[in-house]
């Protein structure tokens, strides 16, 4: 009998308890959106979503979906339903996903997603996003909002905060006229209090992982995200990681690691690969390896900014990583490895995700230059399997611990 | 007596048919083309006509397609597709849909009644879903490929193989016979992969019946079975598979 | 068709327009000793500035097949790859400057890593990718003023309303011509064409206008009177050599419209003329509202409507969607844009080339392609 090696959170129940609930919500939303006047919206996962959680619209992501798919691993038929349809096989695998289970929803977990009473789509995570919502709404013909973040080579520009403000205060009128509800600055103030609230609990958490052993994995933190995504603004949020965060406080108290006998700390880039994903991490805590921190799962615990709500909603969201230069986001890097005493860094070269794996080869170059450890490269996706060869993975993550260890 | 030549002159291997002008096969030849499909091909015609005692003068014309009719001496050359679509229609005047899966590529052909083609999806960018996808995995499994077909039909279960590229199969497929698979089973789905990579071009063109399955992986059952399961219809094999492109070429002479 | 091409090199101009887009722009220290070359990769990267404060616009078409330099992985573009290989090779260090104009995330990865990795100067130019949404406009004016500004840095000339005014007179009259050639390409064959329409990105524009002004007369004359061959749409992205057009016309069709970034595109005007005094506002005017490529979004079917109205008006019988492999943005749009030709009863190709250059497969496919239209199967 092997040593059972990844702890259980208790409170993963309560995670599920409440995302099935939401899900299920979402997948009646035909029943109760119209006697409550509550819009369902399909909207990217950088969306400032607080502006349209003051109008009561009920938010649905597509790139979560996406995940689940690949998580249930049905990714793949649902990906070449989508091709079949013309879409490219290079495309984004969590829009190949999606479409596909739009086409087939006979294929899709829950039947596919609830229809979207109007898209909202916010460029500052990649330029699919803009694409992929072009697509849906020439199949929903439904209205579709764009929230267009330019990206920032360095530092933000007066003009182009000012570009992004006005366009929030633009939507403003737009979402009253949709809904048919009257803008409301507490709604507002209330969801970015939940926000902010919800982003000092997440980051204290990860900030746990800070102490050795770390009371967290990468599988973990990719998993407990989802609420800072899909429901975030809201106080179901903020309760659900005062929950966690207690657990997690309490392993650091008593001296309970993630993994047994942690030796090795790294940190994780990219977007996890869902479809092997404790498998996966099971070939680096198998040789006492946790990952003790990641920059996707801190994607979204970025502050709020001060200010009015519209304008502090303009410049964080624009100033999210993904639409940062490599030298900023590599410094993040550098911070993170100093931050939680990493021993190396692994970075999943993610086929569906330009933005976030074509600077990684610089990135990498970088931190390793800047830290002295050792960062390995591997090649994957986030949601489809057939980019996955398990074999030559695990032989250069085999190296890869060897080195580390060595040092 | 007028006779017309159609070359196909494939990467892998080399076809000719002599056809009279009432559209009548009067003979063929086919061989591995080698390091000149040129002279493959002349020396076949050469030995046809000697055969036949036909003098070379009475080849009223000559059509070549395949990979190598940019430089054979013809009178004309078209592509593969369209001497696919002709040929097969020549055989089977019910004929909608064609799959092609040769050495290097595989192609569905749509066509509309007198064998007009009207879309087409080729992959001859990669080796899944081709005869080179076969012999890759009989070599790992040390089998000759044309029991290929023999195997598959015997196999119990099936092994799934997922990996979109060539040399990760391989490596799924030594996993598979490192866990004690059954040879019948791994090669079952090795012919379900080709077929499934095939069919899902299909989707992308529609299918329509009659089905014809042609080129020299329409001779392995395994793949056959798997692509009339997958995509839960009949499929017509001509008795020579590998013929119909040279054929359609030569029927095309008769009309340039 | 032969006949044209033989007699072209009795005229000096149109020689050396060929020669130019032969080249490349590769040869550029040599033929155009003493100009001040300034590198950019987008038809959105705004010309004018350059010519304003002295510099003269190269829009980089790496040599080269399928680079795979180090600091990027494979599933990108093989143009972003030639390009950073070529940087590394240092055949770029003379330009000036290099800029980017905020495309696909691609591009913006590779001017993260051209910024961090060279010591050459790099500008950025981010318009806005939503061109309708409120407030764009006033965002693309302070980008274009803070790019004019740095631009003005590298040349020490800081360009006032004249210098504008100038430079705008002279892209202008470009496609003015552009716009003629354009009309004329139903006669011309179609690898010509392409190759006047990409020398003009590569040579010092001022020579550009003036040969291709002498030349367009003879063109007219030498061309078709009528054109018999099945008339074809182009479109997509970055071809940077002609071997698409020489294929097409090859196999017995004939290039008649043109929606790529290095042909007709990059110097398509708005389908409206416009009235505006100001250099700057006109220019701005003219980005904003031109035939746009799939990394911008004015309305949700503008791009699929103005390729439609372009079929329509050039009598195509098909459309060739060139799809460089792993170039998302056009990989999405031909979707759409397939469906809505095809519903329109023009048979549509949608091509995948590594490059630019067409080989077997590729001939293949058009071959295919072309003998449905002609009716030969």
């Amino acid at each position: 009998m092997t040593e059972k090696r990844y702890r259980k959170l208790n409170s993963t129940k309560q995670l599920e308890k409440i995302m099935a609930k939401y899900y299920a919500l979402s997948r009646y939303h035909r029943f109760w959106g119209k006697p409550t006047n509550r819009h369902l919206a399909w909207v990217t996962s950088g969306a400032p979503v607080e502006l349209l959680r003051s109008f009561g619209i009920h938010p649905v992501y597509p790139e979560n979906y996406g995940a689940i798919c690949g998580s249930r691993k049905v990714s793949t038929q649902l990906c070449q339903v989508a091709e079949n349809a013309g879409y490219s096989q290079d495309l984004c695998s969590y829009a190949r996903s999606h479409i596909g289970s739009i086409l087939r929803p006979d294929l899709a977990p829950m039947k596919g997603l609830p229809k979207p009473d109007l898209l909202i789509t916010c460029s500052n995570i990649c330029g699919t996003v803009l694409k992929w919502y072009e697509a849906l709404a020439r199949i929903f013909d439904v209205p579709l909002l764009i929230i267009d973040t330019p990206y920032l080579t360095s530092d933000m520009t007066n003009h182009a905060q000012d570009y992004v403000h006005k366009q929030l205060q633009d939507m403003v009128p737009t979402l009253e006229k949709i809904t048919g509800r009257a803008y409301n600055q507490n709604k507002m103030k209330e969801a970015i209090s939940s926000s902010k609230e919800t982003i000092s609990l997440w980051t204290d958490i990860r900030g746990l992982c800070k102490n050795t052993p770390s009371p967290l994995n990468a599988p973990d933190l990719f998993i407990h995200m989802a609420p800072i995504v899909v429901l975030r603004g809201t106080k179901q949020a903020v309760n659900y990681y005062k929950l966690l965060k207690a657990e997690v406080q309490q392993r650091v108290e008593q001296r309970q690691s993630a993994i047994n006998g942690e030796k090795t700390r790294l940190v994780w880039d990219n977007i996890a690969i869902w479809y092997n994903l404790y498998p996966f991490f099971k070939m680096f805590s198998e040789r006492n390896a946790c990952f003790v921190a990641d920059t996707y799962s801190g994607g979204w615990a970025m502050e709020l900014e001060q200010g009015e709500p519209l304008e502090s909603l303009a410049r964080t969201y624009t100033e999210i990583f993904l639409n940062r230069s490599a030298e900023f986001r590599a410094q993040n890097m550098i911070d993170l490895m100093e931050e939680y005493n990493a021993d190396g860094f692994v970075m999943h070269s993610n086929r569906s995700c330009k933005p976030y794996s074509l600077v990684q080869g610089i990135i990498r170059r970088k931190v390793m230059a800047k830290t002295g450890v050792p960062g390995l490269l591997i090649e994957a996706d986030m949601a489809d399997q057939r980019v996955f060869a398990e074999e030559p993975t695990r032989n250069r993550i085999q190296a890869f611990l060897e080195t580390v260890e060595a040092i | 007596m007028q006779y017309y030549l159609g070359v196909d002159i494939g990467s892998l291997t080399t076809k000719v048919v002599l056809i009279n002008k009432e559209e009548n096969i009067i003979g063929w030849a086919t061989k591995r083309s080698g390091y000149s499909g040129k002279d493959q091909a002349l020396k076949l015609i050469d030995t046809l006509l000697n055969e036949k005692g036909i003098p070379r003068n009475k080849v009223i014309r000559t059509i070549a397609t395949g990979y190598g009719r940019i430089t054979f001496p013809a009178d004309r050359e078209m592509s593969e597709i369209t001497c696919q679509a002709k040929g097969v229609y020549h055989l089977y005047n019910q004929a909608r849909t064609i799959i092609d899966i040769g050495g290097q590529d595989s192609k569905v052909i749509k066509i509309l009644p007198q064998g007009k083609v009207i879309d087409f999806a080729m992959n001859d960018k990669c080796a899944a879903g081709t005869g080179r996808f076969l012999e890759v995995m009989a070599n790992a499994l040390e089998v000759e490929i044309d029991n290929l077909g023999g195997l598959a039909g015997q196999a119990q279960g099936t092994c799934s193989i997922s990996s979109f590229c060539t040399v990760f199969a391989e490596s799924e497929v030594i996993s598979h016979v490192a866990a004690g698979a059954s040879k019948q089973d791994i090669v079952k789905g090795v012919c379900h992969s080709v077929a499934k990579r095939v069919a899902s071009m299909t989707a992308g063109i529609g299918l329509e019946p009659e089905l014809i399955f042609t080129g020299g992986v329409a001779r392995n059952g395994g793949v056959a079975k798997a692509l009339s399961n997958q995509l839960s219809t009949d499929i017509k094999i001509p008795d020579n598979p590998v013929i119909t492109a040279a054929l359609g070429a030569a029927l095309i002479g008769i009309t340039t | 068709m032969a006949e044209i091409m033989k007699n072209l090199t009795e005229y000096h101009d149109l020689t050396l327009l060929l020669e130019e887009a032969a080249y490349n722009g590769n040869k550029r220290q040599i033929r155009w000793p003493g100009y001040q070359f300034f590198g950019y990769f987008c038809s959105y990267w705004p010309e004018e500035l350059l010519l304003a404060v002295g510099l003269e616009p190269l829009r980089i078409l790496p040599p080269g097949t399928n680079s795979t330099p180090a600091l990027l992985p494979t599933y990108c573009c093989s143009l972003a790859r030639n390009s950073l290989h070529s940087a590394i090779k240092k055949d770029l260090d003379d330009l000036k400057g290099v800029g980017f104009a905020h495309t696909c995330d691609t591009m913006q990865c590779l001017e993260s890593i051209w910024s961090t990795e060279y010591q050459q100067k790099v500008l950025s130019l981010v318009p806005p990718v939503h061109l309708k949404a409120p407030g764009a406009k006033d965002y693309y004016k302070e980008e274009m003023k803070s790019l004019l500004h740095h631009l003005s840095e590298i040349t020490g000339k800081n360009p006032a309303s004249v210098e504008l005014d100038q430079a705008l007179e002279l892209t202008n009259h470009i496609r003015k011509l552009t716009k003629e050639l354009d009309q004329l390409r139903a006669y011309l064959p179609s690898q010509l064409t392409a190759d006047l329409l990409r020398a003009g990105q590569v040579m010092p524009r001022e020579k550009y206008a003036r040969v291709l002004g002498n030349a367009l007369p003879i063109l007219e004359e030498l061309g078709e009177k009528q054109s018999t061959k099945p008339l074809i749409l182009v479109s997509g992205a970055v071809l940077e050599t002609n071997s698409l057009f020489e294929m097409i016309e090859n196999l017995g069709g004939r290039v008649a419209a043109d929606d790529t970034c290095t042909g007709y595109r990059h110097y398509a005007e708005p389908a409206e003329p416009q009235l505006l005094k100001d250099p700057l506002e006109f220019i701005i005017h003219r980005y904003m509202e031109m035939p746009p490529c799939p990394c911008r979004h004015l309305q949700l079917n503008e791009r699929i409507d103005y390729l439609e109205g372009l079929a329509d008006k050039r009598k195509v019988a098909g459309a060739v969607l060139v799809i460089r492999k792993f170039c998302e943005p056009h990989a999405w749009d031909s979707v759409p844009i397939a469906k809505r030709l095809k519903d329109k009863g023009i048979k549509t190709l949608v091509l995948e080339l590594e490059g630019s250059a067409v080989g077997g497969q590729e001939r293949t496919r058009l071959q295919a392609f072309l003998e449905s239209l002609m009716g030969n199967s």
